[in-house]
């Protein structure tokens, strides 16, 4: 029986099916749901940005970081009208590592993930001792 | 869109919170939003909160915490935030309590306003700056004026 769940969150043709399906299953086995987004890691520029770019690169990155929590609260709020226990993360670095790690920190027993995923698919299943689910 | 700062009532920014415990604690901030008219059924919404409680922690981490529900209890969205001193143990994944509490209230039918609501304030609050700006807020317009800032 599985009891946590990792739904990893991006913006994907497949995503909204993917969240679904993933609260389908929860209802299901009545299992929790950690809903989890990545924002790029940090990147340190070559040289020192002027003052427009720099603002330019922070207005992104803060448009960037809403649209990441409207999707995760698009999928809580899914989830709450199907009576489906959800938490929801909203991580920064690489997102690879970041799934890894909060597998091992919240003993997450199954990961999943839209089958158009950008996450690198083959790394995720080699580096992971859990089941993962691609879903197409 | 509104702003989070036009969202939120000066009455509804209690510094001082007295209760310890989350269910109080959604009691006091749902309090001042009655004499708005944003509530039009305390009992529903107040209920509508504590299912959602129930159901997944609102505590989201760094010392803050966002009950939130849309339900036919509400008129329009409003806001109502408080400040605890001892915290308050609003279930948060890194198991430390909220100090600052942000309640959120929607109307059924909004829930583009709703989401798009939530994520704007989850993006303010995860800055630094906002977090301690609140901390040090000594009056209702201490509060106003950080998030106008930030926002």
């Amino acid at each position: 029986m599985v009891e946590r769940a990792l739904l990893y969150v991006e913006r994907t043709p497949g995503m909204a099916k993917t969240a679904a399906w993933t609260l389908n299953l929860a209802r299901a086995l009545s299992c929790r749901v950690f809903a989890v987004s990545v924002l790029g890691g940090s990147t340190i520029p070559h040289r020192v940005p002027s003052e427009p770019a720099r603002r330019a690169r922070d207005a992104s990155a803060s448009d960037t970081e809403e649209r990441a929590w409207e999707l995760l609260y698009e999928i809580e709020d899914d989830a709450f009208g199907q009576d489906v226990r959800i938490s929801l993360l909203l991580e920064q670095g690489d997102p690879l590592q970041r799934i890894l790690n909060l597998s091992a920190n919240y003993d997450i027993e199954l990961i999943i993930a839209s089958g158009d995923t950008r996450l690198p698919v083959a790394e995720l299943v080699r580096q992971t001792t859990r089941p993962v689910l691609f879903v197409k | 869109m509104a702003k989070i700062s036009e969202l939120l009532p000066r009455s509804a920014i209690l510094l001082n919170l007295k209760s310890r415990e989350k269910f109080d604690v959604i009691h006091e901030l749902v309090e001042p939003l009655l004499s708005t008219g944003a509530i039009t059924d305390a009992s529903e919404f107040v209920s509508a909160i504590v299912h959602r409680e129930n159901m997944e922690s609102t505590g989201v981490g760094l010392g803050v915490a966002i009950p939130h529900a849309r339900t036919k209890a509400v008129a329009h969205i409003v806001l109502a935030f408080a400040r605890s001193e001892g915290g308050v143990d609003f279930s948060s994944l890194d198991g430390k309590p909220s100090h600052l509490i942000f309640l959120i209230a929607a109307p059924e039918e909004q829930k583009t306003e709703y989401i798009m609501t939530l994520a704007r304030l989850s993006k303010l609050l995860r800055r630094d700056e906002v977090r301690v700006g609140l901390n040090k807020a000594r009056t209702p317009d201490d509060v106003l004026t950080i998030v106008q800032q930030y926002e």
